[in-house]
């Protein structure tokens, strides 16, 4: 056993921020001149690399940290839909899992003045191998950060069970992606709530389109698109309009949204120029494979919009487009820096680091 | 003297890009040139010495021309319309293709073509242009296979294509032109410069042009309705179906904008659309020959009973009427007619007329001041010659003051009678209904030309107000603004109903009870769109039920949807929709002629019923009392079965100060108010009221710094509209 100070971040649900807080967070104990280790005890998001299956989240710690642990140490469970299946079936043993990761994680508190641990998709995330969070903080012996999101005063429930669940153990809970109009209501009523319950609340990190969009260029880059432009790709997008309707209703519905990307089939020439007009439009990408008209092409470079296009069917791609804003932004070292800033900005970080 | 004298009329023109070579464009530009130029060509290329025997220079500053025809390659165009604004060359045609309509570069080729030009202050057509034509020099400036003949249309086309169609049809059918101008990618000059031009050049009797879009709405509405009260203009737009503005898109990139707002905007303007090329001629045709009817009656002479009654109900579907010829006419028609004839109007002069009986009776009834216009229609008979009858026609025409149009139906007994009246300006066709359309282009036009354009409505108006709340746009995750936003009205002084918007059910009740009487209650998120079909909105509330509403209304919003915004709920004053009549007042912004406002019949019926109509804002006050009069339902205003009329000029009054804001704020791209309740006069009262407001704001164009009309200049004297 090792007392190295360890802290795990949890989530109440999928995507709402734990890597971009979780390498953040380590990153500023760093600048304060402390050595520190990084894991992710269940790797979630996963994705195949010639063969063997990873989280992303290791690899991104690893580059921002500086970090040299292997990655099987950082990620000494690959929680994969496989790995599931077979955990069910009982050829898993808990046990054996559970001992695995505390060695790699001593490994890495050995060598390090303080640890970030990083959860798996949602607190409750590991429960068939006995591997929640609420466990994994137990084994590690670690305080907790919760992340939550807050639309409404419903998104407590959550908050309280999982507070509940981690008991002493809950250092405080950090809000993330909390909207504009969300944030009077959070910061009124919902906070000194969470306080008149004993919970502590570190901050509420406003929405960031830099945070929750993917730019036009890494859209491209996912959906593997071709860009028929020169325009900057670096606007932001996070929703997507499907464009199928006439011109004229196509840029009424258009001039509604913000940081849209119009996804069209590529000889719909009425509501590509619908969507130049608008805005709130980011970017075009046509479907289909077909090459839009040069007059077309003309207008976007005249309104400065990129153009995309991809050989599948629109369905398709709104799926993987879809997608791709679903998962989040590709994590970077941008994003972190980003998400740096905003905890100091918002959030009591001495409390945290 | 028009703004384009030079360009139409130079006394050197200077083909850049001169060539002899076969097939090439410059080589057809310059022989088209040298064929008819009444002036001096001026072939110019450093490569040769001459050009179809003809001296060529080596740079344009050498030609001292006062027109430069571009037609050198892409790659080198910029150079050579660089050197011609640096040889002081003003007027510039550009037919190298190869811009904007090609993507990225050309568009980029296209911006600096415009730069150069303003640089240069240069009358630039093109780029991508068929080039332009000038039938009283004989120039023919273009790479087109036929000259045009002399005639008074001046032809604008979008198409360069349609140019030489036209002129290969007009040339068979005799028709002549003044000025032609492709107008290609409309970088510089575009339909509102020759429109301007043409309005004041004697030589151009009537302005016709093919138009796939329009650059700028409002200024092309300001010039045309200065152009039409001498000249009238008639213009095809294409790209009106949705499959149309598809391939207008594609083929030009334009952005088709409404119909409705084209139906609007030309009409403001005063611009008579055609819907087929062969309307656009036959209105230009008449339009160019014939005198304007001071009537809208007409006068049918004819041997064939069947046509004249189908001329008739053509009559009716023209919004014309048929004369009712006074007494001393239907005498001297009996005196002179055969007893079966009929003389009553459409006059039928029986099959066994000769052609001095039909002169008789078109003399007859002409000469009457009751007719405004006169269709003379006949069917081939054993005692008629086509060609003597068109004789008759003419001379008759000849001594009246009203227009006259011809049928002649038949086959090729017509050809040469026809062409023979044409020639003279009157009109001749087959189908009497298209003879029929033709004369009521006449009675449009005289119309149009009486017209009294007013000054737009405008009223003093708290518009700093107006830009805070435009502003908090900024703060949603879209561009879209509800009843949140109904200070806006308040501030442009649309009268609203008293009323808040709460977040507790305490709020509500104190608000309830500061309010007369129920208050109606709703649900206030930009994430619900049909806030009745939730159950989002409760009517006659009391003040007892006003904090038990509330929850039901949070609740039910939270069911429909767990995820949407709740703003919270809007209490507000009762609005009497019994005696009142629920109006919708709206505005869409139009890509092309920009806030187009809409007046109809409003509340849930507006889908279903589709009874708008629709003006390009700013109006004026008349052009908003003819709003409220166009809509079907324009009777339930009024008072239909025995209900009270409503508050019209309070309406009136709603659009203009709607008109106002919409003109103010660019930003704002939609807007609509439904209901707007018009409720009966009420001397001193409110007699409309704005329920609900729904809008849609483009915060850059907020942002953008002298986008809204502060930069306008505008009538400043409020004034408030005249109560009659």
């Amino acid at each position: 056993m090792t007392d190295t100070p360890t802290t795990l971040v949890t989530a109440t649900g999928d995507s709402a921020g734990k890597t971009a807080i979780t390498v953040a967070l380590a990153r500023l104990a760093a600048d304060r001149d402390r050595s520190v280790g990084y894991m992710k005890p269940k790797g979630t998001r996963l994705q195949s690399n010639v063969g063997k299956t990873l989280d992303q989240d290791p690899m991104l710690a690893r580059e921002v940290l500086g970090l040299d642990a292997e990655m099987h140490q950082m990620e000494p469970v690959v929680y994969s839909p496989t790995f599931v299946e077979g955990a069910i079936r009982g050829t898993e043993d808990p046990d054996a899992l559970r001992d695995r990761i505390r060695e790699e994680y001593d490994d890495i508190a050995a060598d390090n003045d303080q640890v970030f641990v990083e959860g798996g998709g949602s607190w409750t995330t590991g429960g068939v191998v006995d591997l929640t969070d609420v466990d994994v903080a137990e084994l590690l012996d670690a305080r907790v950060v919760l992340v939550a999101e807050y639309g409404s005063p419903n998104d407590l429930d959550e908050v309280l069970a999982a507070a509940d669940a981690f008991g002493d153990r809950l250092a405080g809970v950090v809000f993330n992606k909390v909207s504009d109009d969300a944030f009077e209501s959070l910061d009124q009523d919902g906070i000194p709530f969470l306080e008149s319950k004993g919970i502590t609340v570190f901050g509420a990190i406003p929405h960031e389109k830099e945070l929750a969009g993917v730019t036009v260029g890494e859209l491209a880059d996912e959906l593997g698109a071709e860009l028929l432009t020169d325009a900057p790709t670096d606007a932001f997008v996070e929703r997507f309009l499907v464009g199928a309707m006439g011109g004229d209703e196509a840029l009424r519905y258009f001039r509604r949204a913000r940081d849209a990307a119009v996804i069209t089939g590529g000889d719909r020439a009425d509501v590509q120029t619908a969507a130049l007009d608008a805005s709130g439009v980011a970017c075009l990408v046509l479907t289909g494979g077909h090459r839009p008209s040069g007059a077309v092409l003309g207008k976007a470079a005249d309104a400065g919009k990129p153009v995309l296009a991809v050989n599948t069917d629109t369905v398709t791609a709104i799926d993987r487009a879809e997608g791709v804003i679903r998962g989040g932004r590709t994590r970077d070292v941008r994003t972190v820096d980003r998400m740096a800033e905003l905890l100091g900005d918002h959030v009591d970080v001495d409390a945290l680091v | 003297m028009g703004t384009l004298n030079e360009l139409f009329d130079p006394d050197r023109v200077a083909v850049v890009g001169a060539t002899a070579r076969e097939g090439a464009v410059g080589r057809a530009v310059t022989s088209n040139l040298l064929d008819d130029f009444d002036g001096d060509t001026v072939p110019v290329n450093p490569n040769y010495d001459e050009v179809l025997d003809t001296p060529c220079v080596d740079e344009v500053a050498d030609a001292d021309a006062d027109v430069a025809v571009v037609v050198v390659p892409p790659s080198i165009v910029l150079d050579a319309i660089e050197a011609c604004g640096e040889a002081g060359v003003r007027n510039v045609v550009v037919i190298t293709a190869g811009f904007g309509e090609t993507g990225e570069d050309g568009a980029a080729r296209e911006r600096r073509l415009a730069e150069l030009a303003d640089e240069h202050d240069l009358n630039l057509v093109g780029p991508n242009s068929l080039g332009i034509m000038s039938t009283p020099s004989g120039m023919n400036a273009t790479f087109g296979p036929e000259n045009a003949l002399p005639g008074g249309l001046s032809f604008m086309s979008q198409s360069g294509a349609f140019v030489t169609a036209v002129l290969d049809w007009a040339n068979d059918n005799g028709i002549g032109f003044k000025d032609v101008v492709s107008l290609g990618n409309k970088a510089v000059l575009d339909e509102t410069d020759f429109v301007d031009h043409w309005g004041s050049d004697e030589e151009t009797d009537v302005i016709i042009g093919y138009l796939e879009g329009i650059e700028d709405g409002r200024e092309f509405i300001e010039t045309a309705r200065e152009t039409t009260q001498d000249t009238p203009i008639v213009a095809v737009k294409s790209g009106r179906t949705s499959a149309g503005a598809q391939a207008a898109s594609s083929h030009t990139g334009t952005l088709a904008g409404s119909d409705k707002a084209y139906e609007a905007g030309l009409d403001q303007a005063g611009v008579i659309r055609a819907e087929s090329v062969d309307e656009l001629f036959d209105s230009a045709g008449i339009l160019g020959s014939q005198p304007l009817p001071d009537t809208d009656s007409v006068a049918i002479v004819t041997n064939a009973g069947g046509p004249g009654v189908m001329a008739t109900d053509a009559v009716g579907d023209a919004d014309l009427d048929m004369a009712s010829f006074t007494g001393a006419t239907s005498d001297r028609l009996a005196e002179s007619m055969p007893e079966e004839a009929n003389i009553h109007n459409p006059v039928d002069v029986i099959g066994d007329a000769d052609v001095e009986r039909f002169r008789e009776a078109l003399e007859i009834t002409v000469a009457d001041d009751n007719v405004g216009a006169a269709l003379v229609l006949a069917a081939p008979t054993a005692t008629i010659e086509f060609d003597e009858l068109a004789d008759a026609i003419e001379a008759v025409s000849e001594e009246m003051d009203a227009p006259v149009a011809a049928c002649l139906m038949g086959g090729d007994r017509t050809r040469e009678p026809k062409q023979q009246l044409q020639a003279k300006g009157i009109p001749c066709y087959f189908d009497p209904a298209r003879a029929i359309d033709s004369l009521a282009t006449l009675a449009r036009y005289r119309d149009i030309k009486a017209r009294d354009y007013a000054p737009p409505m405008a009223f003093d108006v708290d518009r700093e107000r107006a830009r805070e709340i435009l502003g908090t746009v900024r703060d949603r995750d879209d561009n879209r603004l509800g009843v949140e936003a109904m200070e806006l009205l308040d501030a442009y002084g649309i009268p609203t109903p008293d009323g808040e918007i709460v977040d507790s059910p305490e709020r509500a009740r104190e608000v309830a009870e500061g309010v007369d009487g129920d208050v109606v209650m709703k649900i206030v998120s930009p994430d619900i769109l049909h806030k009745s079909d939730i159950g989002g909105v409760a009517v006659g509330v009391s003040d007892d039920d006003v904090a038990d509403t509330y929850e039901d209304l949070i609740t039910r919003a939270r069911n429909y949807q767990p995820d949407a915004t709740v703003l919270g709920v809007q209490v507000q004053e009762m609005v009497n929709l019994d005696d009142g009549v629920e109006t919708i007042v709206g505005m869409n912004r139009d890509p092309q002629f920009g806030p187009l406002l809409m007046f109809g019949l409003g509340g849930i019926f507006v889908e279903v019923m589709e009874d708008t109509t629709f003006r390009v804002a700013p109006v004026s006050e008349p052009e908003a009392r003819e709003m409220t009069e166009e809509i079907q339902s324009a009777p339930l205003l009024r008072g239909a079965r025995g209900r009270d009329p409503v508050d019209v000029d309070a309406v009136i009054e709603t659009i203009g100060r709607l008109s106002q804001l919409v003109t103010d704020f660019p930003a704002i791209l939609e807007l609509d108010i439904n209901p707007l309740v018009a409720l009966p006069d009420d001397d001193g009262g409110t007699n409309a009221a704005a329920v609900d407001v729904r809008l849609t704001v483009d915060p850059e164009a907020l942002d953008a710094p002298g986008t809204d009309a502060e930069t306008d200049p505008k009538p400043l004297d409020a004034e408030e509209p005249t109560d009659d």
